[in-house]
């Protein structure tokens, strides 16, 4: 059992890697399904939980960075107690979605406190230190690898119960929290991107992006076409004004 | 604080044109922008929320960046304005790397490089999400699972071959087909480098007007009682002023507050605070 557990773990480590990095997709229940079936010998019940799984994680893909209940652990777990427990595939929903939601919370939490980490790299690219960029990604890709590990090694070893009781050890409020702060955060992101780009003459563009998705909720391609259009009014008007190539200078008459 | 220096350091404006060595002989080869299409597979390595793919975006473009830059300080330039915010989708990423390669390589105005960026990111990021999330996976999973549901694990096999075809014919193609794209459209931008720049500006600020209403996310669940009434300070108030306020107003505040040379850690450290106290399951309900 243990090494079934270790190997399955390794899997889920894997498998987490991918989801977000490399992106083959192996780390989709059809795949994670026939492996676990594979290290626990039972590659036929393996496959059918792991397509049963497949179904329900299809329409929950990541849009516009929102995250979905964690696709690989949901996957893992599920398919390896269905096998453990012979169990009917479908329970397999039941037990694998509670892991799959506590997982994608830590992943927002790990992807919240990992931003610090920014500015550590800030000072890398500063002193042009390539070598400084590659290990923080190579420090992102680490703590994932152990993390999924963990998840999936000990509902596996420990059985469904117990794991849960130690996934559920962080108050609920702080998760959230973090959770909320997640979301502001792109807002240092941007207003870091304003502080070199906005300059007075662009601030009339920036509220009609902003405009356009609140009132319009028009997708970011059709804005971008908008702001195309704009560029090439201006581009074109300036080079019939010959004097008009001095940059942002002033329309006449406004 | 040391790391308040060097905030302030970067608010030095260097002239965007400015290359201590502006040789532009060097040429990407293939093997060089193939090289970097394998790491962009690490793109999302180190994502976090506050600048999304940033670091990882820097570390697929790093080999063609030391090869362009021999001068060190160059070469500092070039990837601190690569670290700034980056989120696009990574199927359609090595366009934009192809693109931005060649501007590099062209030792083009850093301006013009980072609103193209920030233009391209946004709109293909939407694509991304409904080409490969919406459509090839479920069409390659319905293959899949099929065979699957009846036990043949060759259901994984197919599901896999079938999604990697397209998967790696893109990002090698859309490196290639970018970075040409790039080089011609260099070639026949005759015009002053500024005018480019300043529209291109145009479109990257739009962008940025955008991703800040669908990005940056906030909104209060406080509910005001007066007497028998009550009141919803988000639906009933503020989304009638307008949607996305509280969004903007923070983007802005941060804005504000990195113009006045509060570090960004600080920043995050704010945000992380008002995350957990808007969470406190105080008597009256929680903050947001």
């Amino acid at each position: 059992m243990l090494l079934a557990a270790l190997l399955i773990a390794i899997w889920a480590g894997i498998a987490g890697l991918d989801m977000f990095n490399g992106l083959l997709h192996i780390h989709r229940p059809i795949v994670t399904g026939v492996i676990v079936g594979l290290i626990l010998g039972d590659l036929k019940t393996g496959a059918m939980t792991g397509a049963a799984l497949e179904l329900v994680w299809a329409g929950m893909v990541p849009l516009a960075g929102a995250q979905p209940p964690n696709v690989v652990i949901g996957g893992i777990i599920g398919t390896a107690f269905v096998i453990l427990t012979h169990q009917d595939p479908k329970v397999a929903i039941g037990i694998a979605v509670p892991f799959a939601v506590a997982v994608q919370a830590c992943i927002t939490l790990f992807f919240t406190v990992f931003s610090p980490v920014m500015h550590k790299a800030d000072r890398f690219a500063e002193e042009a230190n390539t070598k400084g960029i590659e290990r923080i990604n190579y420090l992102g890709l680490t703590i994932l690898f152990i993390f999924y590990f963990i998840i999936a090694f000990l509902p596996i070893y420990f059985g469904a119960d117990s794991a849960k009781a130690i996934v559920e050890v962080l108050p609920q409020w702080i998760i959230d929290g973090l959770g909320v702060a997640g979301g502001m955060m792109a807002g240092i992101g941007f207003a870091m991107l304003l502080k070199i780009m906005l300059k007075k003459n662009y601030v009339a563009f920036f509220i009609i992006g902003f405009i356009l998705v609140t009132y319009g909720h028009l997708p970011i391609l059709a804005v971008a076409l908008i702001g195309l259009a704009f560029a090439l009014y201006d581009y074109f008007k300036t080079s019939s004004d010959s004097d008009g190539v001095r940059r942002g200078a002033p329309k006449r008459g406004i | 604080m040391e790391s308040n220096e060097k905030v302030i350091n970067q608010n030095v404006e260097v002239n965007p044109d400015y290359y201590v060595d502006p040789s532009t002989e060097t040429t990407l080869t293939k093997k060089d922008l193939n090289k970097m299409v394998w790491r962009s597979l690490l793109l999302q390595a180190s994502f976090n929320y506050e600048r999304m793919q940033a670091a990882g975006w820097l570390y697929s473009l790093i080999p063609g960046l030391k090869k362009i830059h021999k001068n060190k300080q160059d070469l500092s330039e070039s990837m601190k304005s690569h670290m700034e915010f980056f989120n696009t989708h990574p199927f359609l990423v090595t366009f934009i790397m192809g693109v931005v390669l060649a501007m590099e390589e062209k030792k083009q105005n850093r301006n013009t490089i980072r609103s193209l960026r920030v233009a391209m990111m946004g709109p293909l990021g939407g694509i991304g999400d409904a080409l490969f999330w919406l459509t090839l996976l479920p069409i390659c999973i319905g293959i899949g699972a099929s065979l699957g549901s009846d036990g043949n694990p060759m259901g994984a096999v197919i599901f896999l071959v079938l999604f990697n075809i397209v998967h790696f014919a893109l990002i090698f193609g859309l490196m290639n087909y970018g970075y040409n794209t790039g080089t011609n459209a260099i070639g026949k931008l005759k015009e002053s480098t500024k005018k480019v720049s300043h529209a291109a500006s145009i479109v990257g600020l739009t962008v940025v007007g955008a991703l800040v209403a669908s990005f940056v996310k906030l909104n209060t669940s406080i509910v005001i009682h007066a007497g028998a009434a009550k009141v919803a300070l988000e639906k009933d108030l503020l989304d009638k002023i307008m949607p996305n306020i509280l969004p903007l107003a923070y983007t802005l505040l941060m804005y504000y507050l990195l113009k006045k040379g509060l570090s960004p850690i600080i920043l995050i450290i704010i945000t992380v605070i008002i995350g957990i106290i808007g969470k406190i399951p105080f008597p009256f309900g929680t903050i947001f």
